[in-house]
């Protein structure tokens, strides 16, 4: 019996020695400069930076946004509900464990950014594991309620909906009225043309010049967060930390800028105008088409202008100015790729407005050799030699237009 | 009248006639049965009753009253009544009158397909127009996405299938939190189409749905309903964790029904060859269709059916001329087809349908008087509900199964005693099958945190748990396992067999120019039969019409395309299926003088080398091509048997003769195992595989492995029998318990098979298997089984 009692002792000893205990937790608040706060729902890393309101993110000054013309921000973002000053919003990012969505992503770092005293304080809320959800969820909630809208980058299609699944999960109100500007929807409107794509990081390095010496890649965010859990090692974490607070004074920063863009357009290059041309149009036609104007006269790549060049003449001829349209139309058919479009807008200008069957017909013929030189599709070419062909009926008919 | 006559005369004429009446090897009478009815219950909502009185239903049926009652006391019910009985009044009733008297009630209402919760839409929206408290409506994958949110907030009945709850709603559960907080009831339907892996999978996503239940507070109630199986109690337990009450006395009326076993005559003694079946199946369908008496026919496969059709429409053409009275229907047919012959069905319009197992489930097809099953369905279960098909309503109907000449249908016509005496199958899950488990665990800890000590179910799942986390995808912290991966674990765990990756099958014969963007998809098909079927070259039929394959396009990166054109050809085409089976772990043996046998997991490859033409009508080989597509390779459980070198040697000292004498086994011992695990001949795979080094890793088909096991050097075939199933749903594991029984059964039904040198009711047609096969099979089979 004795024996067997050791054998199992031994046993026990190897499966121990093999299993080493968890290394104790480096301490994480101490590493990203926070504390540890007690909620009332448990304790929670919290980690408070405060920016004077001159500070500058990148070439932007974050009091730009305090006197961003919000109401009209909102209308152009389509906001439900109403947004009048930007000292009562909350500027919101979460870094989760995943982009699946669904009831097991979680979002275990939320940077929120508010006016406080003067200042912008940057708040970020880290549960160092899955049991101190409670507690973050309790910290945000005062928040949001203090809140007077919330300003996100994605966060209608993300952020919002995560962190509406953690509420109600935890069994608590989500304070769904509450005002939301997503950055996403103007960012689109506004950069959608002209860079490789509309993210927050492109964004931030394209216009707001911010320059981030070492971030890390977003994708890699859960799987560090993963590593921390099992190991306990909070050193790769610091990088996340800053990519989170960098990416709420960028919202700050964005909102400073399209404030400062939609109140004039002294300093903004000849794509940004074009961009801001596009965020006026349902709202003022006349203020997009002056920014179309003035991206023109600014200078734009090839592809931008003979784009804007369409879209103005558009404008141009709804107005029935005919003599600025037919300027466009002329420029855009001289495009290096052909393009049928000016060509038949001219056309049908010199057959049924200045009653032309002359001219309109060489137009016509112009841009026919053009396509074939072209190798257009055969929809294009016989699109074109019908006109040809219906201008010379009428001209050899000597039919007044 | 006039037709109910015609039906009588004709069953007449079979047994009579001298061509047909010795075909005929069993004929059973099922008397006619009248309706036990009672009044509507004195609980019942007026304005429910009024509503029934208003679509003509004054009383219920017995079984109908006695649910109500018992989902009334609280219980869990399961009913179980034939066809047409009226069981979807025995769940609608008591969900009608919860969701009128409780404002916030919800109930969730599961289907295995799609198409029948439209059906049951449909009926609930007749009732609804008098209760407009009822807002109901289905939730699936034909959902459109902007039109979920809406049905989230407002909908108190919700019609889905266990696919959307497993992978739509249960990891978005807070999205519909008021539905969950407020489930009175959860009614499933069709519970005997959750066998095998699929009911496994559904055991567990109830298992998941508790957990969700048991978090907003409900403990909902369930109403099952099953078509005859042996064990419905059982198996609704199994599936809902919870004791339910079993209700199998229908008081529904039941009209006269013959049921008649048809074995195809010998045309060729020696070879024991008899007419194909399935010329046979159509040639007595035509019988029936002929004068006008509706009639549809089950077939056992696709191509099957496509067969069948081809020649019923010819049959029915010449004498008619119009063809169009009978329909094909099948999976593979687009959703809008279907509900086409469904309709036509439905409203007369089409007399006859020619179908696979798919319209077995209760999908609305109205009113059809006969049943021709060709070929023996595979289970006893099935075979009831193919023959329900005819005579839902009707005072005489009849079945007619035509046997085809494997095995198992051999033995069912001849033992006709077996056959009507044998109670349904016992449908068999195995919740607990690691595959299966270990995958709704992940969902379960995805939806919610799962404790430490929690049970999943009633089961003990602690030291799953603890693997999990060591595999990373868990994280224990605070007494809890929280999804600790950046998956979405629903998205990897399919609830069926089939794949969700599906092929579509487009038309380009009417292309032209002005018609290069309209796409005219003419089917899909799923990606484990995809390569079996619409190979380039392949002939694949819609409705009997032939395609040719022209391009399929099955890269990762691009989308699942099969290119066909309208052809006009009178063959059609096989594929020829070049196979491997590698064994991976052992997992148990037993090992005899002459047999060794053993269980355990195997590696099954699998890859389409080319196909043969077969003339429709005479089924002769007309031509052959060769085919260039990927290997498809799975995980399964299997039996191996392999026999030793010197009792080989004692048998034959010719490896040809040896291989096609195991071979024999192997054919023998497939077709017969069904009858021992209760499953479809097609749950399991045979294969004559070779251990020696030379083949590992290599496919090949049937000639070139012969050619290999002569030529090797070693001599080392094993005979594998496999569960086709991707991790198996415990088919080897029963295999290898009943094979002493297996045994001795196939080495009885050899010595008893009249054949002179092999047909393919003992070990296969001799053309294919050669005429030493049957006396070597016979040798081994005597020491195997000894």
């Amino acid at each position: 019996m004795a024996s067997t009692l050791d054998d199992l002792r031994r046993v026990i000893r190897r499966i121990e020695a093999a299993r080493p205990p968890r290394p104790a937790p480096e301490p994480v608040e101490r590493l990203v400069g926070g504390e540890v706060v007690e909620t009332g729902s448990g304790p929670l890393v919290v980690v408070r930076r405060e920016f004077a309101l001159a500070h500058r993110h990148g070439g932007q000054a974050l009091e730009d946004a305090l006197a961003a013309p919000l109401p009209l921000l909102a209308r152009l973002a389509r906001v439900e509900g109403a947004l009048e000053a930007a000292d009562r919003l909350l500027f919101l990012d979460t870094e989760t464990t995943g982009l699946a969505g669904g009831t097991g992503t979680y979002a275990f770092l939320v940077g929120a950014a508010h006016v406080e005293g003067g200042r912008l304080v940057v708040v970020q809320h880290f549960m160092r594991d899955f049991d101190e959800e409670p507690a973050l969820l309790a910290a945000l909630e005062p928040l949001l309620a203090q809140a007077a809208g919330v300003v996100t980058f994605n966060g209608a299609g993300f952020d919002l909906p995560l962190l509406e699944t953690r509420f109600v999960l935890a069994r608590r109100r989500w304070p769904a009225s509450l005002p939301h500007l997503d950055l996403l929807r103007p960012a689109r409107r506004v950069w959608a043309g002209w860079l490789d794509d509309c993210r927050l990081a492109t964004l931030e390095r394209a216009v707001l010049g911010v320059d981030r010496a070492v971030d890390v890649p977003g994708s890699l965010i859960p799987a560090l967060y993963f590593d921390y859990l099992r190991s306990r090692r909070a050193a790769p974490l610091a990088r996340v930390f800053a990519h989170n607070r960098d990416d709420v004074l960028s919202l700050v920063g964005l909102v400073g800028w399209l404030g400062r863009a939609l109140e004039g357009q002294a300093g903004l290059r000849g794509p940004e105008l074009l961009g801001m041309g596009r965020l006026w149009e349902h709202e003022d036609p006349d203020r997009a088409a002056a920014c179309y104007r003035a991206a023109l006269a600014a200078g734009l790549p090839d592809p931008l202008a003979h784009w804007v060049r369409l879209r103005l003449a558009r404008w141009e001829k709804r107005a029935a100015r005919w003599e600025a349209a037919c300027a466009l139309w002329e420029a855009a058919s001289a495009y290096a790729r052909f393009d049928p479009r000016p060509w038949e807008e001219l056309a049908k200008f010199h057959e049924h407005r200045s009653g032309d069957l002359a001219a309109a017909r060489a137009v016509a013929e112009r841009a026919l050799a053009e396509a074939r030189s072209a190798g257009a599709a055969l929809r294009v070419l016989d699109a074109l030699a019908c006109r040809v062909a219906r201008l010379e009926r009428r001209l050899t008919r000597g039919l007044a237009p | 009248m006039i037709q109910l006559r015609m039906l009588g005369e004709i069953l007449d004429d079979l047994l009579i006639s001298a061509v047909t009446g010795p075909c005929i090897t069993a004929t059973r009478h099922f008397p006619a049965r009248a309706a036990v009815t009672v009044p509507f219950p004195a609980g019942l909502d007026p304005r429910i009753a009024d509503a029934l009185r208003a679509r003509g239903i004054d009383a219920l049926y017995s079984h109908q009253a006695l649910a109500w009652e018992r989902v009334e006391r609280g219980e869990h019910v399961v009913v179980v009544t034939p066809t047409a009985s009226g069981k979807t009044l025995c769940y609608n009733l008591p969900v009608l009158q919860a969701l009128v008297r409780a404002p916030e009630a919800r109930v969730l209402y599961l289907f295995p397909t799609k198409a029948l919760a439209q059906d049951q839409l449909a009926e609930l929206e007749a009732l609804a127009k008098a209760l407009p408290e009822l807002r109901m409506s289905t939730y699936d994958g034909d959902t459109p996405q902007d039109a979920r949110r809406a049905v989230r907030a407002r909908a108190n009945l919700v019609l889905t299938n266990p696919d959307m709850l497993h992978s739509g709603i249960l990891p978005h559960h807070t999205k519909w939190a008021n539905l969950f907080q407020n489930l009175r009831y959860v009614v499933v339907d069709e519970l005997h189409a959750y066998r095998g892996v699929f009911g496994s999978h559904l055991a567990n996503v109830v298992r998941r749905l508790a957990r969700i239940c048991a978090h907003y507070g409900s403990t909902p109630q369930f109403i099952l309903a099953s078509a005859t199986i042996a064990n419905p109690g059982e198996l609704a337990s199994r599936i809902t964790g919870q004791a339910v009450v079993e209700l199998t006395e229908s008081g529904a009326p039941r009209g006269e029904k013959t049921f008649v076993c048809y074995n195809p005559p010998v045309v060729n003694r020696e070879l024991g060859i008899r007419a194909p079946y399935l010329g046979e199946a159509a040639a007595l369908a035509l019988r029936f269709l002929r004068e006008k008496i509706p009639t549809i026919v089950f077939a056992q496969s696709r191509l099957a059916t496509e067969v069948l059709l081809t020649t019923i429409k010819q049959g029915v053409a010449d004498r008619t001329g119009d063809s169009s009275i009978v329909r094909g229907y099948r999976g593979g047919y687009l959703p809008t087809r279907r509900r086409a012959v469904e309709r036509e069905l439905r409203a007369g319009d089409a007399l006859g349908v020619v179908s696979t197992s798919a319209l077995e489930l209760g999908v609305d097809i109205g009113h059809l008087d006969v049943a021709v099953l060709a070929g023996y369905p595979g289970t006893i279960a099935s075979l009831w509900q193919q023959a329900g098909r005819a005579g839902r309503r009707s005072d005489r109907s009849a079945a007619v199964l035509v046997a085809t000449s494997a095995p198992l249908d051999q033995f069912m016509v001849t033992h006709p005693d077996y056959l009507f005496g044998t109670p349904p199958e016992h449908a068999r899950i195995n919740p607990d099958n690691p595959f299966i488990l270990v995958n709704h665990l992940k969902c379960a800890a995805f939806e919610l945190p799962i404790g430490e000590e929690e049970r999943f179910g009633a089961l003990e799942v602690r030291r799953w748990l603890a693997a999990l986390e060591d595999e990373g995808v868990l994280h224990r912290t605070g007494g809890r396992y929280h999804w600790a991966s950046e998956t979405y674990p629903a998205d990897h765990v399919s609830l069926r067999t089939v794949t969700t990756d599906n092929f579509l099958v487009i038309d380009t014969t009417a292309r032209d120019a002005r018609e290069v963007k309209k796409r005219q998809i003419i089917a899909e098909v799923d990606w484990s039969s995809a390569f079996a079927t619409i190979y380039p070259k392949a002939i694949y039929l819609v409705e009997s019409e032939p395609y040719e394959v022209q391009e399929l396009h099955f890269r990762e990166d691009e989308e699942k395309v099969a290119y066909v054109k309208r052809v006009d050809v009178d063959y059609f085409t096989d594929a020829i299926t070049a196979r491997g089976v590698w064994i991976l772990r052992r997992l148990d043996g037993r090992e005899g003088e002459a047999l060794l046998a053993e269980q355990g997991e195997v590696l099954v490859a699998e890859k389409v080398v080319g196909f043969k033409k077969i003339k429709l009508g005479t089924l002769e080989n007309v031509g052959s091509g060769e085919v260039e597509l990927p290997q498809q390779e799975r995980q399964t459980t299997a039996v191996w048997l392999t026999v030793p070198p010197a009792v080989l040697e004692r048998v034959s000292p010719s490896r040809e003769a040896l291989v096609d004498g195991l071979r024999g086994v192997s054919y023998l011992l497939h077709h017969l195992a069904p009858i021992f695990l209760l499953c479809d001949v097609r749950d399991l795979g045979a294969w004559l595989g070779d251990t020696t080094p030379v083949a590992a890793g290599v496919v090949a088909t049937r000639e070139s492995a012969a050619r290999r096991f002569v030529q090797a050097e070693e001599f080392r075939p094993t005979i594998y029998l496999y569960d086709v199933h991707a991790g198996g749903i415990g088919l080897a594991e029963r295999l290898f318990e009943v094979l002493p029984d297996l045994l001795r059964h196939a080495r009885q039904t050899l010595e008893a098979c009249p054949c002179a040198a092999g047909c393919p009711s003992c070990v296969g047609p001799v053309n294919e298997v050669g005429r030493r096969a049957k006396p070597i099979a016979a040798r081994l089979l005597a020491l195997l089984a000894a």
